[in-house]
């Protein structure tokens, strides 16, 4: 057992002499260092053993018959692999400068010139080993780096970005520096059909940039899936950011709502390069830039933190970048920079491919030159995200399998559940998760759920909105009106000190389904819901309102929907089958 | 790429110069040149007048710094950045968390 193990353990030394006295000398007094030993009698003879064996070290004549020792050396260092060093020590007669330097170029690690005591060739082997090991030690973690981050790249890829919403319709270009890429490229679908995206960028690249990755992806999916508006899932991810990762790391990022039917896009800029809104005829529409420093720096966003609203056009496009992009080098080390940036998305525009246009201007400007960060872009359209969500199918009589009247009248409910908002906590709390957590936790959390959370939305925003604020929809007649209807909005908002809004549901189980009761009362003064939408837009090119269209969609999906009081009270009953 | 500090006014002030690029490369370098700084209540200048490119891992080094200052109660000052250099930090919009002096 001791001599088969000490026979695997032993290195393996390749003795390459055409004189076999000095080849003898020599494997005696590597034998007695603990190898064991071949030997060769020319280069070729030596290249060959060394293919068949791999050696730990090899020993090199220089002048023999057939190959010499140059060549030999130089054929096997072209062919060892470079996970493995295997050094290689010439043995020579002569002593001068240019025996040295032509060994060392031949790929020599070291020479010894003759004669040398048994002593020096020993401890000239003990250090040309001791080297060897530390180099096999590197490239062990190297190898466990490389594997770390390949794990962390198809984490990345595969679990995080996969999951993407929209990605037919949304290009995107990530060109990592590292194997694995600091920056992150998210989207994912409102419950109402916006799509909110997310292009960030984690301090630094490889495998450090990637922990908060993973938090960050779920944070963004799951409150978008609730309903939560933009600021409140920035926010959100701040403190987590803030809390989970070290002062130096951190995300730049942008975020961005994009909103077909508001034909707006609410976004914030936190710590990248201006975001884009062209117009289709390649024209720079907007500019946004950052307004915040990075997210995860400070404890809290800054209190001035504002998200901005901008109108569009549904021919618009939307356009991220991270700085990889515009810090791009050439050889002449000048920046990629804004201007030929512009211009690559022009011209991309104009051939129907943004991605494709601008990430093949930024290479032929590199021209080869190696990349030193990550390259990401995001180009996201601005039409075509209304009505993703799944409309509940038609629920009647039939598919429940009783008659729904004689149940319905005069039964109680087996629960209700009550949320009053009242004066400031209109402007700050979000009713809609919370509503929406508390039918999850009693009755489950089931698909169909999104419908009735787009009537809860659409009925509770017109209850604040025209009720408590009084606002009125003629603001939102022309496109460039939502803006100013937000910022109105918005300032009402901040000096609502009364009022109130009162969610009530109540929960009726059917044999095979059942059938929840909202009813919303608000503190206004009342709004003819018949008036107020009447004078709906017809836009050009175009089935849809700018305004009114929250109402159609409730009709469709509810199955009665009444307005008491003046338009205080709404009342919508929404059915649906197990 | 280098990092030098000079303490100034009978060690009351503390002057970090970061000579060429700031990146990940002065890591240990650059925290060397605060770590052991004992004043209390003086200023700490970051001399980026000579800094010519910064990467992302730089913002984050000067917010190890500004974490440092901050428990010891150093005012922290950005001194002289160039136009490439400013315009980082203007877009990481570090104006808002530490006094830049152009």
């Amino acid at each position: 057992m001791t001599a088969v193990g000490t026979m695997l353990d032993n290195k393996l030394a390749l003795v390459v002499d055409d004189s076999i006295t000095q080849s003898r000398v020599l494997s005696h007094l590597l034998t007695e260092e603990g190898y064991q030993v071949i030997s060769a009698v020319n280069g070729l003879d030596a290249f060959e053993k060394y293919v068949k064996y791999q050696p730990d070290l090899v020993l090199m004549d220089i002048n023999m018959p057939v190959m010499n020792g140059y060549d030999a050396a130089r054929k096997i260092k072209n062919h060892s692999n470079h996970d493995a060093l295997c050094p290689l020590v010439f043995i020579t007669n002569e002593s001068t400068d240019s025996a040295y330097i032509k060994s060392i170029e031949a790929g020599g690690d070291g020479i010894l010139v003759r004669p040398f005591s048994h002593q020096v060739f020993k401890a000239k082997i003990k250090s040309i080993q001791r080297i060897s090991d530390l180099y096999s030690q590197l490239k062990r973690l190297q190898q466990e780096q490389d594997t770390d981050a390949k794990i962390a790249e198809k984490l990345m890829s595969g679990v995080i970005e996969a999951r993407n919403f929209g990605l037919d319709r949304i290009g995107t270009v990530k060109k990592a520096a590292a194997l694995f890429s600091g920056d992150i490229q998210l989207s994912a679908l409102c419950p109402n059909g916006d799509v909110n995206v997310l292009l960030g960028d984690f301090t630094g690249h490889g495998l450090r940039s990637s922990i908060g990755a993973l938090p960050l992806a779920e944070t963004f999916r799951a409150m978008t899936g609730k309903g939560f508006s933009l600021l409140e899932i920035i926010t959100q991810i701040n403190t987590q950011l803030f809390n989970l990762l070290p002062a130096d790391l951190f995300l730049a990022a942008t975020f961005v709502t994009v909103s077909s039917h508001e034909e707006s896009i609410y976004i914030l800029n936190a710590g990248l390069p201006d975001a884009y809104v062209f117009s289709e005829e390649g024209a720079i529409k907007h500019k946004i830039a950052s307004s915040h420093p990075p997210i995860g720096v400070v404890s809290t966003l800054l209190s001035d933190t504002q998200v901005s609203v901008v109108s569009v056009h549904s021919s618009d496009r939307v356009i991220l970048l991270s700085d990889g992009i515009v810090e791009a080098r050439n050889k002449l080390d000048q920046m990629y920079d804004y201007q030929r940036f512009e211009r690559a998305v022009i011209k991309g525009i104009d051939r129907g491919d943004v991605c494709r246009n601008v990430l093949a201007s930024v290479e032929s400007f590199c021209q080869g030159m190696e990349q030193e960060d990550d390259i990401s872009l995001v180009d996201i359209p601005c039409d075509g995200w209304q009505q993703n969500y799944a409309l509940a199918s038609q629920v009647d009589d039939s598919v429940l399998g009783e008659n729904l009247t004689s149940i319905y009248r005069g039964l109680p409910p087996v629960w209700e559940w009550r949320l009053s908002l009242t004066g400031k906590s209109l402007a700050t709390v979000n009713p809609i998760p919370i509503v929406m957590n508390q039918i999850y936790a009693i009755e489950g959390d089931k698909e169909h759920w999104l419908s009735l959370q787009t009537i809860l939305t659409e009925l509770f925003v017109n209850s604040l909105d025209h009720g408590v604020l009084g606002l009125s929809s003629d603001l939102k007649v022309s496109p460039e009106g939502f803006s100013e209807y937000y910022r109105e909005r918005k300032s009402r908002l901040k000096c609502l000190d009364s009022g109130f809004v009162d969610i009530l549901l109540e929960y009726y189980p059917l044999t095979s389904g059942g059938r929840l009761k909202v009813i919303i009362k608000d503190s206004g003064n009342g709004f003819d819901v018949v008036e107020l939408f009447k004078n709906n837009v017809e836009l050009p090119d175009s089935d849809m309102t700018l305004y009114g269209r929250g109402i159609e969609l409730v009709e469709q999906l509810a199955e009665s929907l009444e307005y008491f009081d003046d338009g205080r009270t709404v009342e919508a009953s929404y059915l649906w089958a197990k | 790429m280098t990092v030098k500090k000079m303490l100034e006014n009978d060690d009351s002030k503390l002057s970090i110069v970061v000579d060429g690029k700031f990146d990940f490369s002065l890591y240990q370098n650059f925290r060397d040149a605060y770590i052991d700084f004992q004043g209390r209540n003086v200023d700490i200048v970051l001399d980026l007048s000579k800094t010519t490119y910064m990467d992302s891992s730089a913002l984050g080094m000067i917010l190890l710094l500004k974490e440092y200052g901050d428990k010891n109660s150093n005012r922290i000052v950005i001194k002289s950045p160039n136009e490439t250099v400013n315009k980082i930090l203007e877009i990481a919009q570090f104006h808002r968390l530490l006094t830049i002096e152009i």
